[in-house]
């Protein structure tokens, strides 16, 4: 009996190690953003000293070489939360209709949505790019925007799991004279939190994490999302690892947020479970 | 009166299920016939697009960096699969036998996967420099560095490096619903054969969870294909084109070497040859397992 726990007891120390050491890179990240860059490499882990310089350089004197980093911020935010919305709320409504109306053609537009997720995204890149230049919208917040304001991956998820809500529920509202607006806001929607929180939540980090398509279609500064601009000032300023590593941080963050915050919604949308 | 009611809700329900068409048929189709036709002619981005038939296949065909790229996804597959197929199964493998602190260990691994790509390349490119603390403790310890990401043999392996080190949490729970959903009855019965832990692992566990690794392997082969953000940002494709993906060179052939055509005929050779890949993959090892 002593000797199970012995090893039981390794087998904790093992995993924990390598859990941290997974971690390791997220602690190198946030430390070194709090040091000087020529300290960087030249002091332990945990030795200061330890300041907000290289996030006070980000905010407050990254202007100077044209670098407006909160600025980007903003525009990341602003472009993140806009399609989030959109796709959260069309997912709803279209999923609705394909899981609870009946209109023709309906296997088709089921079967549409499958066809689209199977070919894969960088097929699409350079006739959308085309596409967002023929409507002169390069170097616009609407070429960010536009392009990503539906989902049939959304719609399918949704559709999948309002199936799953039993008819008596709408057929209860519609007696009550309930429009489709009002079964979806207080029947479905809040029968089916999960779903909703999980296409949020994977929007959210999809958009705010693409690169890509915002190095294609954005060229100024002032427009770009914070990814692009921070992978540009590694590029030419590379050498200024304090100021890049505090821009990584900020980076990350929103989303490391939302996936301690949420994490239920994740493991989830991932089909995982941890039982 | 139903079946007025009937047939006001088919149209309601047809009329937002078109305004999704309407939307693909923009954003989606459109996009899709300009792919075919970019194809077939040549054109960079000027005037109208001139027919060239099957030009464009040939020169993909006859463009070693197209072939370059290739080989260089099927490097990345052969450092990546099999790591991150041990790792993950490690890792769910030691995940089952933790009873306290499993959501922590947990998350920290699945914490890599929903990070930024532009973040975490930045941070691995400066950890993994020449005088990173990676290599610091490498020569502290055995007195060399490694030239991870500035010499042609070791770039690509470090590529597949920080990109295992994105997917194990994901893979490794996916690993773990399998593992917790084979019968204990079975290892019960193994045991009282007198079965080894080795035997059992290769006999029993390996061949259940076959659903689960076909699954893995599928999506590390998606992500093989896809790989941009990585080599754009901590090598630039270099050293020698060591690490120039299908992606990396299709970015530069459609934006900085204006040849779109090119580039799309290239896309849809990428996407037939993981088809293909993915395709017969599947047909040889996976299996259909009843658990009786």
């Amino acid at each position: 009996m002593k000797k199970m726990s012995l090893s039981s007891m390794a087998i904790h120390a093992v995993m924990l190690l390598l859990a941290v050491s997974w971690l390791y890179p997220y602690i190198w990240m946030v430390l070194s953003s709090l040091k000087d860059t020529a300290d960087i490499y030249s002091t332990g882990l945990f030795e200061g000293p330890f300041s907000f310089d290289n996030y006070i350089f980000l905010f407050d004197g990254s202007e100077r070489v044209e670098r407006p980093f909160l600025r980007t911020l903003f525009n990341s935010f602003f472009i993140s939360i806009t399609v989030t919305l959109s796709v959260t709320i069309s997912s709803a409504f279209i999923g609705y209709a394909l899981a609870k109306m009946k209109f023709r053609g309906q296997g088709l537009f089921k079967n549409f949505l499958i066809i689209q997720m199977v070919f894969p995204a960088f097929m699409f890149i350079i006739p959308q790019f085309l596409l967002i230049r023929e409507f002169n919208l390069i170097n616009t917040y609407s070429a960010l925007i536009i392009p990503f304001l539906m989902s049939g991956w959304g719609i399918f998820m949704v559709s999948q799991s309002f199936k799953g809500t039993p008819n008596d529920y709408i057929h209860a509202a519609k007696l009550d004279h309930a429009n489709m607006w009002k079964i979806l806001v207080h029947v479905m929607m809040p029968l089916n939190k999960s779903i909703l929180a999980i296409v949020a939540l994977f929007t959210f980090t999809g958009v705010w994490d693409n690169f890509l398509w915002p190095l294609i279609v954005m060229q100024e500064v002032e427009k770009m999302p914070l990814s692009v601009l921070l992978a540009n000032f590694s590029k030419s300023y590379g050498v200024y690892v304090g100021p890049v590593l505090a821009g990584s941080v900020v980076q990350t963050l929103p989303i490391v947020v939302l996936f301690i915050a949420f994490r239920k919604y994740f493991l989830q949308g991932m089909s995982l479970s941890l039982k | 009166m139903i079946k007025g009611l009937n047939i006001k809700e088919s149209a309601q329900g047809g009329l937002i299920a078109s305004t999704y068409l309407g939307y693909s048929l923009v954003f989606w189709i459109f996009p899709f016939v300009w792919l075919l036709i970019l194809t077939f002619s040549d054109w960079q981005f000027i005037g109208t697009p001139s027919f060239s038939g099957l030009d464009n296949f040939f020169n993909v065909i006859q463009d070693p960096l197209f072939w370059k790229s290739m080989k260089n996804v099927f490097r990345f597959l052969m450092y990546y699969l099999p790591m991150v197929i041990f790792a993950s199964l490690f890792f769910a493998l030691g995940l089952k036998k933790i009873k306290y602190g499993k959501s922590f260990i947990a998350l920290s691994f699945l914490l890599a996967n929903v990070s930024s790509g532009v973040a975490y390349s930045i941070v691995f490119s400066k950890l993994f420099s020449d005088t990173g603390p990676i290599n610091d403790f490498m020569n502290s310890v055995f007195g060399f560095t490694i030239p991870w990401f500035t010499n042609p043999d070791f770039a690509m392996f470090s590529i597949a490096i920080v990109i295992t080190w994105k997917f194990v949490g994901y893979y490794g729970l996916i690993f773990y619903s399998g593992l917790v959903s084979i019968p204990k009855e079975i290892y019960d019965a193994a045991e009282l054969d007198q079965t080894g832990p080795v035997k059992r692992l290769f006999k029993i566990t390996l061949p259940l969870m076959n659903a689960q690794i076909i699954m893995v392997v599928v999506l590390a082969i998606t992500v093989a294909f896809g790989i941009f953000t990585e080599p754009y940002l901590i090598t630039g494709g270099g050293p020698l084109e060591s690490t120039t993906t299908p992606m990396v060179v299709m970015y530069e052939a459609a934006f900085q070497r204006m040849e779109p055509s090119w580039a799309a005929t290239m896309s849809i050779f990428v996407a037939i040859i993981s088809f293909t890949l993915i395709w017969v993959l599947r047909k040889l090892f996976e299996k259909n397992i009843e658990i009786v």
